[in-house]
This record gives C-alpha cells, sequence and structure tokens, in this order.
C-alpha cells in the first residue's frame, strides 16, 4: 500500500503554494458562499444585496485575472491538476466579462419579480467556477468535475423560473440528455485511463498509451468522451437537445447557455487537440478526421435547419448550432501559444449572441412570445432597436463592417494557412461549407429584419422598453461595430 | 487636401445629419442629401479636372493619383503571419471616369426621388451609405478594404428595394442579396489565398494591398496562387480557380447570362431611383471588379480563359435582347437591354485590345446615364398613373410630346446611333473584338459579328416599344382619368433628363473627353496582359 504519511508536508506545501494562483477561483468560492448567506438573511432589508455581491465576486475575481494576465504567468498547480497560462487567463476573462453582461441582463430583466433570484445568482457563480476549471485543467478528473459543475448549475438555471409546462419539459429534458452524455463521457475516460494510467491528456505517458492501445477501444473511447463534449458544445448528433432547451428556457438563461459553457469547453477542446494533433498516429488522425466531420455536418444542419424555424429563440439555437461548426473550424487549427484567433472568435461570438437575445427578449417582454412574425411593421415605431439588431444579425451572418466579419476572415484565414501547408481536401472542405453556410444563414437571420422593416404591421402597438437593458444591448451592438473596424483593439490584448 | 477622402466620407457625414434632425423637419432631408451630393459631384469633377492623363496606374502605385495610404490593421497573428491592412486609396484611369459617373448618376438618383413620402427620413440616410460604399469601392486599392466598401453596399440596397419597392419587393430584395453573397463569400477565401500568397517587399509581412498582388515578384514560390502554377485545388490550377472565383463573383453583378435573373426582378420591383442606381452605377462594379481585380492580378488566366469570357459577353448580348423583344413590362424590357449592352462591356474586355477594353469602359459609362435616363422615363410614367404595361398605352406622343422627345432620343441614343455615345462604346467593342484575331488574343471573328447583330436586336425592341407606346391613336387602359393624370414633363424632370442627354451627345461626338483619360491605363493594362498571350 502507498504509504501517505511521509508526503503530507510536501502535500501542504504545494497545496499552499499554489493557492495565490488560485484568487481568482476562491473569491468565487467566497462569493458563492456569501451570496447565498445574503440570499437567505439579507436580501429581506435590502433587495438587491446578493445581487451587488455577485457582482462584486465577479469583479474582484476579474481584478484578480488582470493581475495574472499583466504578469504573464505561467504555472502548475495542485499537482498538475491546473495550468495557467495566458490563453487560460484571456479564456476566463472572456467568460467573466460574459457572465457580468448576463448577470445585469437576468437582474434587469427579473429583477421585480416575486420569485428571488438570490439562488440564481448563487448557482451562476458556481457554474463560472466550473467553467473556469475547465479552462485551467489538463486532467481527466478535474475536467469530469468542472463539467459536472457547469451542468448541475445548468440544470437548475434552466428549471430556475419554470412556471408552464413547456418550462419544465425543456428543464427535463436537459437533465436527462445531460447526465446520459456525462455517463458515457465517464465511460470514455475510464477506458482512457485504463489504456494510459494517466490523467493528464497532454503528457507523455498518455500519449504513449493511446499509442500502444488497440485501435478500435481507442476509437471507440474517444467517441464517447466527444460525446460528453459535444452535449456541452451541442454539435451534431449530440444537438437535438438545444433547441427545445433554448426555446423552452427564460430568455435570460438561453443566452448563458447558448454563450459562455461553448467557451470554456471550446478552449479545452483546442488545447486537447492541440497538444494531441502534433502527434501524428492513429487516433490523432482519426480524432482530427471525426471533428472534421462534424464541423461539417454541424454548420450544415444548424444552418439548414434554422432555415425552417418560425420563433426567434429556437432560430438562434440552430443558429448557434451553426457557429459551433465555425469553432469547431477554428479548433481544429489552433496551435499552442497562439490562441487571438480562436479568443477573438469566442469574445466576439459572445458579445453577438448577448445582444441578440437582450433584443428579442425586450420583444418578449411586450409581444409575449417570440414568433419572428410578430415583429411585423415594428421597425418602424422602433427603429432604434430593430436597426441594432439587424446589425448584429449582420455581424452573425459575418458581413462587414462588424466583428462577426473579421472574426470569420481570421478563422478562415488560419484554416487556410493550414490547408497551404497540408494540402488536405478535408480542410478545403471545411473553407467551402463554411463559405456555403454563411450565405444560407443570411437567410434566415434576415427574416427578423424583413419582418420588421419590410412587411405592413397590423396594429400600432405602444410599448416603452427598458432603457437600462436597451442600452446594454446598443452598447454590445456598439462594441461589435467597433471591433469590425478595429479589430486590433482587442487582438492586440490577447 | 484628402480629396478622395472627403468625397468616400462625405455622404456619412449626411446620413449623420439626417439621422440627427428630428422628422418635424423631414422636407429638409432631400436638400441634405442633394447638396452633399452636389458637393460631391464638384469633387469628382475637380479630381477630373485636375487628372493628368499620362499617368498609367494598374500594377505601379506610382501611377495613381490622388492616392491617400494609412496604415490601419497591424497585427502580429503568429504562424498566419503578419496581418497587414492599408487605408490605401487612389485613381487611375479606369476608376477616374466610373468616380465621376458615380457622382452624377447619384444626383440623378436624388432628384428621383424627390417626391418619396414613405419615412424619408430611413430613406435618404440609406441612400447616402449607399453612396459612401460606392465612391469607396472605386477608390479602394486594399482589397479588405475593397471588399468592405463592396458588401457594406448590399445592406442599404436591401432595404432600399425592401422597403420601397414594389408589390414583390420582398423577393427581390433578398434573391439580389443572396446572389451577390454568394458570389461574395467564395471571393473572400480567394482573396484570404492571395492574402498567404502575396508579400510586401519592403516589410516582408502578408499583406492585402492589390498593387503588390498585381506584381509576380511579391508572391511566395510555395504559395497557393505562386505563378509557377504547380499549384492545384482539386486537380484544377490554382490560378485558375482563382481566376474564375473572382470573375463569377463580379460576373453576377455585370450580370452575365445564365447569372442575371436576380436583375430583372430587382429592377421592376425597385424604387426608381434605385433602379437608376442599380443600372447606372452598380453594374457597373462588376465591370470594373473584372478589370481592376480579375485582369490586373490574374493576367495570365485571363489571357487563358478570353475565348470564354467572350463567348459568355456574345451569349448575354444576343440572349438579353431577345428576351427584351418579348417583353410587356417597360421596365423589364429595360432590364434586359442593360444585360444586352452589359454583355459588349464583357465581349470589349475579352478582346484584350486596347480599342476592345477603352470601348467597353466607354460602353459602362454611356451605359450608365442613358440607363439612368432610361429607368428615370420608366418612373415619370409610372409615377403618374402606377402601370408599366407596354400594350396599356398608344398614342402617348399626342399627350405628353415633350415626354416623347425625350424618350425617341434616348432610345435612338441607346440602340447605338451614331453621334451619341452608346455608338462609340459599341463600335470599338466590335472593332476590338474583330481586331483581336490579328493579334491573336483567341477571340474569333464571328463574337464580333454576333455583338453586331446585338446592335441590330436593340434597335428592333427599342423602336418597336416607340411605335407601340407612342404612335398611333390614342388608346390608355385607363380610359378618361388616365388621360387627366398623364401630364408632360415637370421642369425637375427635365432639369434632370436634359443634362444626361446632352452628356449623350456631347460624348457621342467628342469621345475624347473620356478615351484621353482612359488610355494610358488601358494600354498599360493592355501590355502587361499581351506578355502572356
Amino acid at each position: 500500500m502507498f504509504a501517505f504519511s511521509p508526503y503530507i508536508s510536501s502535500f501542504i506545501d504545494q497545496i499552499i503554494s499554489s493557492v495565490p494562483y488560485f484568487k481568482p477561483e476562491l473569491t468565487l468560492i467566497v462569493t458563492f458562499i456569501g451570496t447565498i448567506l445574503a440570499s437567505l438573511f439579507l436580501d429581506r432589508y435590502w433587495k438587491k444585496t446578493s445581487f451587488t455581491m455577485t457582482l462584486i465576486g465577479l469583479l474582484l475575481s476579474g481584478c484578480y485575472l488582470l493581475g495574472q494576465g499583466l504578469s504573464h504567468i505561467e504555472i502548475t498547480g495542485f499537482f498538475d491538476m491546473i495550468h495557467i497560462d495566458d490563453f487560460a487567463i484571456s479564456a476566463r476573462l472572456i467568460i467573466l466579462v460574459s457572465t457580468v453582461l448576463i448577470l445585469l441582463f437576468i437582474h434587469q430583466r427579473h429583477q421585480h419579480q416575486e420569485r428571488p433570484l438570490g439562488d440564481l445568482y448563487a448557482v451562476l457563480l458556481t457554474a463560472t467556477l466550473g467553467l473556469n476549471l475547465l479552462t485551467m485543467s489538463s486532467n481527466w478528473l478535474m475536467i469530469f468535475i468542472a463539467v459536472e459543475t457547469v451542468s448541475i448549475s445548468s440544470y437548475i438555471m434552466v428549471g430556475y423560473f419554470s412556471s408552464s409546462k413547456v418550462q419544465s419539459e425543456a428543464a427535463m429534458k436537459y437533465v436527462l440528455f445531460g447526465s446520459v452524455c456525462a455517463a458515457v463521457m465517464l465511460y470514455g475516460l475510464s477506458l482512457l485511463y485504463g489504456f494510459t494510467g494517466n490523467l493528464n491528456f497532454d503528457t507523455q505517458s498518455h500519449i504513449a498509451g493511446l499509442i500502444e492501445a488497440p485501435q478500435i477501444m481507442v476509437s471507440l473511447a474517444l467517441l464517447f468522451l466527444l460525446t460528453g463534449i459535444g452535449f456541452k458544445l451541442s454539435f451534431f448528433p449530440f444537438h437535438v437537445w438545444s433547441p427545445d432547451v433554448y426555446q423552452g428556457a427564460p430568455t435570460v438563461i438561453t443566452t448563458y447557455l447558448a454563450t459562455v459553457p461553448k467557451i470554456a469547453v471550446v478552449v479545452l477542446l483546442s488545447k486537447l487537440l492541440a497538444s494531441w494533433l502534433t502527434v501524428s498516429f492513429y487516433f490523432s488522425d482519426f480524432l482530427a478526421y471525426v471533428i472534421m466531420g462534424i464541423a461539417i455536418a454541424t454548420m450544415l444542419i444548424g444552418n439548414l435547419a434554422a432555415l425552417r424555424q418560425q420563433d426567434a429563440k429556437r432560430m438562434m439555437a440552430y443558429s448557434s448550432i451553426g457557429h459551433t461548426g465555425i469553432l469547431l473550424m477554428a479548433v481544429l487549427v489552433y496551435q499552442n501559444n497562439e490562441s487571438n484567433v480562436l479568443l477573438f472568435y469566442l469574445s466576439i461570438y459572445a458579445l453577438m449572441n448577448i445582444a441578440v437575445f437582450i433584443f428579442i427578449d425586450a420583444l418578449e417582454v411586450h409581444i409575449g412570445h417570440t414568433q419572428i412574425d410578430s415583429y411585423r411593421g415594428l421597425g418602424k415605431q422602433f427603429p432604434l432597436l430593430f436597426t441594432a439588431f439587424s446589425l448584429v444579425l449582420i455581424a452573425l451572418v459575418g458581413l462587414p463592417p462588424t466583428a462577426g466579419f473579421v472574426g470569420k476572415l481570421l478563422v478562415f484565414s488560419k484554416v487556410f494557412e493550414q490547408y497551404q501547408t497540408f494540402q488536405s481536401f478535408g480542410l478545403l472542405a471545411l473553407l467551402i461549407v463554411g463559405a456555403l453556410t454563411s450565405v444560407i444563414s443570411l437567410f434566415y437571420y434576415f427574416k427578423i429584419p424583413l419582418n420588421a422593416f419590410l412587411k405592413d404591421g397590423s396594429t400600432q402597438q405602444s410599448f416603452r422598453f427598458d432603457p437600462l437593458l436597451l442600452g446594454l444591448g446598443l452598447l454590445c451592438t456598439a462594441v461589435v461595430i467597433l471591433l469590425g473596424l478595429f479589430p486590433d483593439l482587442l487582438l492586440a490584448a490577447f | 487636401m484628402p480629396i478622395l477622402s472627403l468625397l468616400i466620407f462625405l455622404p456619412l457625414l449626411a446620413t449623420a445629419l439626417i439621422l440627427a434632425l428630428p422628422t418635424r423637419y423631414k422636407s429638409s432631408y432631400k436638400y441634405i442629401a442633394l447638396i452633399f451630393t452636389a458637393i460631391q459631384f464638384v469633387l469628382a469633377g475637380i479630381c477630373y479636372a485636375n487628372f493628368d492623363s499620362a499617368q498609367t496606374g494598374i500594377q505601379d502605385l506610382a501611377g495613381y493619383q490622388f492616392v491617400e495610404q494609412l496604415p490601419w490593421i497591424r497585427l502580429d497573428l503568429g504562424a498566419i503571419g503578419k496581418l497587414e491592412i492599408d487605408y490605401l486609396i487612389g485613381i487611375d484611369g479606369i476608376s477616374m471616369p466610373l468616380l465621376l459617373l458615380s457622382a452624377l448618376v447619384m444626383l440623378m438618383a436624388i432628384g428621383a426621388s424627390w417626391k418619396i413620402q414613405k419615412s424619408p427620413k430611413g430613406y435618404f440616410a440609406l441612400l447616402m451609405v449607399l453612396n459612401m460604399a460606392v465612391m469607396g469601392i472605386f477608390c479602394a486599392l486594399d482589397f479588405f478594404l475593397f471588399y468592405l466598401f463592396y458588401e457594406v453596399m448590399l445592406l442599404p440596397l436591401y432595404f432600399l428595394i425592401g422597403i420601397w419597392g414594389g408589390a414583390r419587393r420582398e423577393y427581390a430584395a433578398i434573391k439580389f442579396f443572396l446572389y451577390t453573397l454568394f458570389g461574395s463569400v467564395f471571393m473572400l477565401l480567394i482573396i484570404v489565398g492571395l492574402y498567404f500568397s502575396v508579400i510586401n517587399p519592403l516589410t516582408g509581412a502578408h499583406t492585402f494591398n492589390m498593387i503588390y498582388m498585381m506584381n509576380p515578384e511579391n508572391y511566395l514560390g510555395e504559395s497557393i496562387f505562386a505563378w509557377d502554377g504547380y499549384q492545384e485545388i482539386l486537380g484544377i490550377s490554382a490560378r485558375l480557380v482563382g481566376f474564375i472565383v473572382l470573375f463569377f463573383a463580379f460576373a453576377i453583378k455585370v450580370p452575365i447570362v445564365p447569372l442575371h435573373t436576380w436583375l430583372p426582378d430587382a429592377h421592376v420591383e425597385a424604387p426608381t431611383p434605385v433602379s437608376i442606381i442599380l443600372a447606372g452605377i452598380l453594374l457597373k462594379i462588376g465591370g470594373y471588379g473584372i478589370i481592376r481585380i480579375c485582369y490586373s492580378i490574374f493576367p495570365d488566366m485571363a489571357a487563358l480563359s478570353n475565348w470564354w469570357l467572350g463567348l459568355i459577353g456574345v451569349v448575354s448580348i444576343i440572349y438579353g435582347a431577345l428576351n427584351a423583344l418579348s417583353q410587356k413590362d417597360l421596365k423589364r424590357m429595360i432590364a434586359y437591354s442593360s444585360v444586352s449592352h452589359m454583355g459588349f462591356v464583357l465581349l470589349g474586355i475579352a478582346s484584350m485590345t486596347a480599342e476592345g477594353i477603352s470601348g467597353a469602359m466607354f460602353q459602362m459609362i454611356s451605359h450608365g446615364f442613358l440607363s439612368a435616363a432610361l429607368f428615370f422615363l420608366v418612373g415619370v410614367l409610372y409615377d403618374r398613373v402606377h402601370d408599366r404595361n407596354i400594350y396599356s398605352f398608344r398614342g402617348l406622343a399626342q399627350i405628353m410630346p415633350k415626354y416623347t422627345g425625350y424618350v425617341a432620343v434616348a432610345f435612338f441614343a441607346s440602340l447605338g446611333l451614331p453621334g451619341f455615345s452608346a455608338f462609340i462604346g459599341e463600335a470599338f467593342v466590335i472593332i476590338g473584338s474583330f481586331n483581336a484575331t490579328s493579334i491573336g488574343t483567341g477571340l474569333p471573328r464571328w463574337m464580333a459579328i454576333a455583338g453586331s447583330i446585338g446592335i441590330l436586336l436593340s434597335a428592333a425592341y427599342l423602336l418597336w416599344t416607340l411605335q407601340r407606346m407612342f404612335f398611333g391613336q390614342i388608346r390608355l387602359k385607363g380610359g378618361e382619368s388616365w388621360g387627366t393624370a398623364l401630364t408632360d414633363l415637370s421642369v425637375r424632370e427635365q432639369l434632370i433628363l436634359f443634362p444626361t442627354l446632352a452628356l449623350a451627345l456631347l460624348l457621342g461626338i467628342m469621345p475624347d473627353l473620356v478615351f484621353s483619360n482612359l488610355n494610358a491605363s488601358v494600354l498599360n493594362l493592355v501590355s502587361i496582359i499581351q506578355q502572356f498571350i
């Protein structure tokens, strides 16, 4: 038996020395506990205590992150469980900024409802914690724990406001599908551990183990692994849950699901591929081809299915599946230490989606539902909102002068550069499908301006939008345009 | 003075002004648009007056005039190199006449939108954004900048057709958008490929600079579009693929048969001013793109494939004319006549002779304001009785004598009557394509002959229409009420039409006004392509 006691002191030393680098996450944990207590005891005196606390916690965590980012530390801690580098820091900053935006969105949108929001804020913090861990870890066990933290938090969020049957159904579907995928992923991980005897996917012994393992079994394990990742990213063929859940969940939660978790999982997947694809063996070729195939199928299915949607939120679900395809393209050609293209696309993706959902939600509050044809003729009454909405949709198509275009251009450039080096047909197919699906996507995104501006509405509706929320949406839009004209403002920061 | 930047971004100022003014002052929007466009026209005129016609342009930045260059985006992207995007604008003999044309056509379009009632704020704001994009396209010498303006142009057009258009406007607007976008997303892939193939010899960074892309020495040896031609995409020479994709992206705009089907729909549904801009400026962007980008960056492939280009040109001429012959809707007929007339541009470009390319350029200018005038004339009729069917009218000459006079002049000018500008353009194209065989560019003589048949056909449909609508006894579909509604041309309408038709006559008599500025650049382009024949 492994003698444990002599090592205790060195273990503790290791842990203590790692703690300073874990400050952003520790802040989140402390805030989490604080928020729970606040929502139990303090919210009755001042309604906004838990909100303020969450906000401060997130901002404080952001400060620590900025500190890490400015000193460009590269460190491994907690027995190789976490690995902090510039990529992880930038990714966490994007996650944090998006979370803060969504937090403001949730607060502004639901603060006047009877249901207290304190618990939701607490859950938001745990989800952020899980996502942070995902971006930092290369240890399968840690990754699984992080994925589960995020999943369980998301289950609660989806069901948090559920008052109707549709919403409960969405939450239930999400939980069932999620737990099955997690179980399958865990099985895959146990196989990988069995082959390699090592849980860190970027170590030599792990890769050596994979090389020696039987091909069929490795393929199977990898496919199992992709099941779990695929659920979180909602790529083909694990995308089926997302339209129902996106449509059924409250819009604020849909916003969260569509943006932030994807950022972390994309970062994880790109780290995984970057450390595996450099070795040219059966398993890496297999993985590359599978991802290529998945990316193509995801782009096609997401965009083609979106064509037929009548509901704005459901359409955005398929649109986000389509964008996952583009993200997979970026992941596939990600190379170590060159994360700026990927990070740029991720931040733009998050911004665009947050803006779109804020607009959808603002309209939903007044119209009562999210059918696209109910926007008929509203463009003339609310020119500001719909102009901004159209601009963000243009960005989602990937047209200049928006940041969506720059993002797509950079991803295409990366893929093209790889194509020029390897002359692989798969990469060319990715490029062609990527270009083709942008044309398709124009068709459905433009249903919204089409209805708002081109069709005549029947009734004059008079309602006022929440000025703060509208302002937040406009701010996101302005940033999307600004970064389209001057992308170096953000790109240089990564 | 950064005259080109001023020319491009003045309309943006107008947009801001229009958006800032409250709706109370909505009658002032058109004056703002008019004043700003008039200033633009004056600026373009100053460019024209100060243009040094001896400068060559094309592949030599020193040969461009009014050049402005500012570093815009500079990024180190690791393996994919340093990103270098410049704000680089300038004009040569190819873009100068088109710039002036755009300013003129814009002025006409504003004049034609004088009576717009439906939300004038949005209308004029979008028109000014479109104006900016168009000017930008003709000035941009950086491919990124070019693409930016090229795509930005689509959005205002989509809304202009879609909101202020006719009955089937939604269909027409999205069809137009999808066609163009389909061409341009694949263009984007080629741009990326060119970016990786070309380096700036001064800094060693990859660049989007079009001028550098035109010089074979700037291509990296192993790159995808390298001039050695060993690189292949799906078994076809990569440079050929690049040329074909870029050609089709622009050919959709020209438009060529069989990719022209968006044009009749867009024209019929668009409001008159937008039709004017579509025919007067946007189709020219297609021709301009082929000369500036396809021919200048891929001259070797242009020399290889000009037979096909010529064939497409001839097919467009004949097919467009035959279609025009069978139309019952006056606007649709003129739209098809545009397809036919733009076919000459393609035929001229394909001939790769100095005469042919000059003729193509001249045809673009001439068709620019003539088609604008034609669409304006259709608009005059449609404004009054909301009908465009040729068979709804007969004997108009007796009710609207002035209108008939202008229509007759415009029709004669368009069908290529000697003395008018279209004659010069078409004659030079046919001379050029006839001579092409003797200098060995591989364009057979029957194409020139087929082109002349196109002129004959255009005479047929235009004169037949004149006869059907304007001569004979008065017979109107709407009866008495139409008789009173069909008033003759107003002063405003004459003010727009007269200068245009006078210009057609002026250029028909003194073509040198355009040719002298073109010549140096065209000769330079021809000499570049000649090396590959």
